[in-house]
Parts: C-alpha cells; sequence; structure tokens
C-alpha cells in the first residue's frame, strides 16, 4: 500500500522591509522582588495541622539520628581540581611608565572580575609633583593578551593616587590625583574617557586623594556618589551633574579636638590641627557606619549619620560635620589601610588596620583594645585586605622599612590564616627579586582564586591562590566567632 | 512552593521553597521511573555545611535545615 499526502496550494510572493529603526536594548539592574508572602495564602490550617502530625515523628527521628550520626566524618568531596600552590599567572606592567619610574599606587578589579586596573604615581613623590601617569587597564580573559601592552591607556596629567572600577557597571572607574582632585573615566569610550571630573573649585581636596569609593545612592538605584579620603583631613561624597562635573553632596571633616578619647587612651595634645586621613572602609552590615585610618596611627569609627558640625571648615559649599564616634588604640606610626570584614553578623563588628609599625591590629568596633595584634613585618605595611570567600583569611602588602634584625618573613604579600595561625603567615609570597616594596592589593571577588598586587618597579602581579585559601571550611564562621570572643574577655 | 511558616528570613525562605520544590519533583520521579510501584518518602541533602530535610506530602512540604555534630 502506498500513500500520497493530496494537493498543496503554493504561491510566490515576495517581502520586503519597508522601514527600520535601530533601538539599542540593555537590562538594568532589577528591583528586588521579595514579597511579603505571609498575608497573600490561603491555608487550609487542619489540613496543615494533620500533614505536620503525620511527618512530625519521621523528622524528628532523622534529627536525633543526626546528632548522633558518625557516618560522614572526615568525608570530603573535591569538586574541582585541588590547587596547593600559590602561582603568578600574569606580570602585568607599562614599559613606557616604567621607564619613567612611575609606581603602582593601586589596583582595582571590575565589576565582571574579568578586568584589571592600574594606577601609576609616585608614593614617596614629596610635595609637589607635576608628572604625568596613566591609568592601565588589561582584560585577562581575552585571548590575545599581552602583558606588556594594556588594553586602554589613559594619559592623566598628574599623579593617580588610588582607583576604583564602579560596582556593577563594568566601564566605569573613578581615580583619585594627586592635586586632589577626582575623576570618573569611562572604558569603553575610545575618544576621550573622562566623564566627569570635580575640577579645581573650593570645595576640593587640597591634599592627595588617597582613597576613593562608590557608594550606592539610596534615591537613585542606577546612579552612584563618589567617596573620596584625603589627608587634608575631609571625607567628601560627590554626585553626578549634567555637564560632566562632580559637585559636593555632602561632607565630612576630621579635625583633632573632635575626636573622641576613651580614657584608656593616652591624652595627646593634637589641638585644632586637620586630621589626615589615608583610608576607609565601610561596613558591611551598616550602611551608615565606616571606619578610618588616620596618619595618627588612630582607627576612628565614624557615621554617616552624624550631625556635629566640625569646626574651622568655612568655605565649602557644603556644611561638613564630624564624623567620629569612637577612637581606636593606636598604631606606633600612620594607619594605612583598614578593611572591614565581609562576613558580618549581628555580633561581629571585625575590621582590620596596617601601618608603618609593620603591625596587622584585628579590632572589634565594640571596643578599643585590639582583639589580636600581629608583628607581620619589619617594614611599612601598605594595604591589608580581607578574602571575600574565607572569613579567617587575610592578606597584607609589605614594603619598605629600615630592617635593623633579620627577620624570618621575607615575603612581600603575606597571607594569613586565623585557621592555621595566630602568629605568622599561612604564606609569604615574594613579589619580585630584591627588594620591591608592595603598594597595593586587591581580591577579585568574581573569580575568587585571585589577587592583584602592584608594587613599586610598576608591575602588577595576578596571583593565582591555591585552594585551601579559597574554599571556606564548614566551621569557619563559628571559628571566627570564636576568636572575636575569646580575647574580649 | 509558597512558604506558609518560616523561622528563616523571608528571602532565604523563599529560595529554599522553590528551588526544593523542583528538587522533589526530580528526586520523586526518579524513584517512580526506576520503580511505579515507589514513591518519595524523605529526601536528605547533606552538604559541607549542614543537612536539609524534606519531608514531603500531596499539599505540602517540610523543610529542615540541620548542622549536624562534627
Amino acid at each position: 500500500k502506498s500513500c500520497q499526502t493530496g494537493k498543496i496550494s503554493t504561491a510566490e510572493t515576495a517581502v520586503q522591509s519597508h522601514t527600520s529603526r535601530d533601538a539599542g536594548v540593555q537590562t538594568d539592574q532589577s528591583k528586588d522582588a521579595v514579597q511579603d508572602f505571609q498575608q497573600e495564602v490561603q491555608v487550609d490550617y487542619t489540613s496543615l495541622l494533620s500533614f505536620l502530625q503525620r511527618v512530625e515523628d519521621a523528622v524528628i527521628k532523622e534529627l536525633n539520628k543526626n546528632w548522633k550520626s558518625r557516618a560522614f566524618d572526615g568525608f570530603e568531596v573535591n569538586w574541582t581540581d585541588q590547587n596547593e600552590t600559590v602561582l603568578c599567572l600574569h606580570t602585568l606592567s607599562y614599559p613606557e611608565a616604567q621607564d619613567q619610574n612611575l609606581q603602582v599606587t593601586s589596583v582595582s578589579w571590575n565589576a565582571t572580575g574579568s578586568v584589571v586596573a592600574c594606577s601609576y604615581g609616585r608614593l614617596d613623590g614629596g610635595d609637589w609633583s607635576t608628572e604625568k601617569s596613566y591609568v592601565c587597564t588589561w582584560n585577562l580573559d581575552r585571548r590575545g593578551l599581552n602583558p606588556q601592552r594594556p588594553d586602554l591607556v589613559v594619559d592623566v596629567p598628574s599623579s593617580v593616587m588610588c582607583l576604583a572600577f564602579h560596582p556593577s557597571q563594568p566601564s566605569l572607574i573613578a581615580g583619585g590625583l594627586f592635586g586632589g582632585e577626582l575623576v570618573v573615566w569611562d572604558t569603553s569610550r575610545t575618544e576621550d574617557p573622562v566623564i566627569w571630573r570635580t575640577g579645581m573649585t573650593d570645595d576640593t581636596h587640597t591634599d592627595p586623594v588617597y582613597q576613593v569609593n562608590w557608594l550606592p545612592d539610596t534615591k537613585h538605584r542606577n546612579h552612584a556618589r563618589l567617596l573620596s579620603v584625603s589627608t587634608d583631613g575631609k571625607i567628601l561624597v560627590w554626585r553626578e551633574e549634567r555637564d560632566g562635573r562632580l559637585a559636593l553632596a555632602e561632607g565630612f571633616a576630621m579635625v583633632a579636638q573632635q575626636i573622641p578619647r576613651s580614657t584608656q587612651l593616652k591624652k595627646f595634645a593634637w589641638g585644632e590641627a586637620a586630621v589626615g586621613v589615608t583610608s576607609l572602609s565601610f561596613s558591611h552590615f551598616d550602611p551608615r557606619v565606616f571606619v578610618v585610618g588616620v596618619e595618627g596611627g588612630y582607627s576612628l569609627k565614624c557615621s554617616t549619620a552624624a550631625e556635629t558640625l566640625a569646626l574651622h571648615r568655612a568655605g565649602s559649599s557644603v556644611p561638613l560635620r564630624a564624623p567620629a564616634e569612637l577612637a581606636f588604640s593606636p598604631h606606633g606610626g600612620p594607619v594605612y589601610s583598614v578593611s572591614c570584614s565581609p562576613f558580618h553578623r549581628q555580633v561581629l563588628n571585625l575590621f582590620l588596620s596596617c601601618g608603618t609599625d609593620g603591625q596587622v591590629h584585628l579590632h572589634s568596633m565594640l571596643q578599643t583594645q585590639p582583639l589580636v595584634s600581629l608583628q607581620l613585618s619589619e617594614k611599612y605595611l601598605f594595604c591589608v585586605r580581607w578574602s571575600p570567600v574565607r572569613p579567617l583569611v587575610f592578606a597584607a602588602a609589605s614594603g619598605e622599612g629600615n630592617c635593623n634584625k633579620c627577620f624570618c618573613f621575607i615575603g612581600d604579600v603575606h597571607l594569613f590564616d586565623f585557621g592555621k595561625s595566630s602568629q605568622k603567615p599561612a604564606v609569604s609570597i615574594k613579589q619580585a627579586a630584591g627588594e620591591c616594596p608592595v603598594y597595593c592589593l586587591e581580591f577579585n571577588i568574581k573569580q575568587t582564586r585571585l589577587l592583584a598586587a602592584g608594587d613599586a618597579t610598576g608591575t602588577v602581579k595576578v596571583w593565582q591562590l591555591s585552594s585551601d585559601f579559597t574554599e571556606q571550611g564548614p566551621r569557619e564562621m563559628n571559628r571566627l566567632e570564636q576568636l572575636a570572643s575569646e580575647i574580649t574577655d | 512552593g509558597i512558604p506558609i511558616r518560616t523561622t528563616l528570613d523571608n528571602s532565604t525562605t523563599v529560595q529554599y521553597a522553590g528551588l526544593l520544590h523542583q528538587l522533589i519533583m526530580k528526586a520523586r520521579s526518579t524513584v517512580r521511573d526506576i520503580d511505579p510501584q515507589n514513591d518519595l518518602t524523605f529526601l536528605r541533602i547533606r552538604s559541607k555545611k549542614h543537612e536539609i530535610m524534606v519531608a514531603p506530602d500531596k499539599e505540602y512540604l517540610l523543610i529542615v535545615i540541620q548542622n549536624p555534630c562534627e
């Protein structure tokens, strides 16, 4: 038997599109869509009750069995290849900047974790510097990556002291200059990457900007504000204006007289001098609380909700307030870096501070004395950062200083693990042959194995950390809480 | 799954409810594909940090998260 389809009618026509229009599409950050569910559901409580009565025994039996079970003791599963050592993945540099003997002052990873940017400048520049410098970016995921040729080089007329990529827009990067200005570049623009700048106005800092941060703007979701910190004692928050200018939105000023001192700390006769701020870190559990490190060696707990006006701060378009609430026990030299732990719980308000005395202090925001005080090195410590994935790990960058005695830590990037030892670093990585101070380091939040470190020879090294630095153990948070509480007593 | 009662915060609860509902469906169909006379009675997932237990039913799911003693 055979079969055949019946006749199908066909016809020929031609079609052509008449008008066309281009439209661009981009997803915006979505609003949080968690609804409150408790009011919407119609529940039949009697059947719910009978369900719960049915399963109650079985579940309780399993829970009890688990408490006593030893079945899984020592059972570990390896989902990824275990890396035993720390490797240097990339050595990036910009030869023109190196020829001018410029140093890497700051590194930053972008929002997607694939681009690393570094700023060139001089940290030992003395009082004034008119050297031009560069901001360079490399995309590490690109196939034709040439470590000596950055994907983008921005010429900047003065030294760039600090950098920060925007937390969600991968092409925006902000930098603070030696002259006190702030500039925002858009790396996707080919002609002129500068999109906003503060310019030199009465509001601008009068000293180099040592740190710049992006702040989420609570009113406009897609706009962010910029925060800058400088040794002239001012902490300023800038917002974007339409003509490419950054205007002052609010500000704080640190004046010595307004620093709260507890009776446990020695009295200092600072008078009315401005207190030079070198670093800042926001708390992850309360967005209004931040910690600053100052040149006098103190770390201070501050709040954006402070109301008291700062003394002697005339000449600014927005009234400056005094934010300091608590002064912590000082280091023996200026504090260069502070970092708040991203692992927060209600009781854990931990932060780290490091400075020229070579020590790292682990503080809880609840008390002035440090919980742990580590003498990591005889040299200055320039930067300290918590690991974004392991609550007990942090990294510190060390550099120049007079080494009278020979200490056993020869390395320049120290990785510390409280889970392994409370006395000495787990790993010390030598950045380069010879004495080469490391000035800055940053963990990559998206690709958690990577750590970028910039040094005085103008090189950025991207280190791949071993698995034990990137995989959280099962009880690390408890261990951290234990550490926080056992020393407070 | 729509959460009815919880001891955790809202967003975590919604996440657990949605994800585990799908997993229960998959686990149940796996059991019944192998033997149609069989059916899922209990699901336990052990992870590095804790153990998740789900007691399923026609209309409801009971989800318990426990930190086992190590």
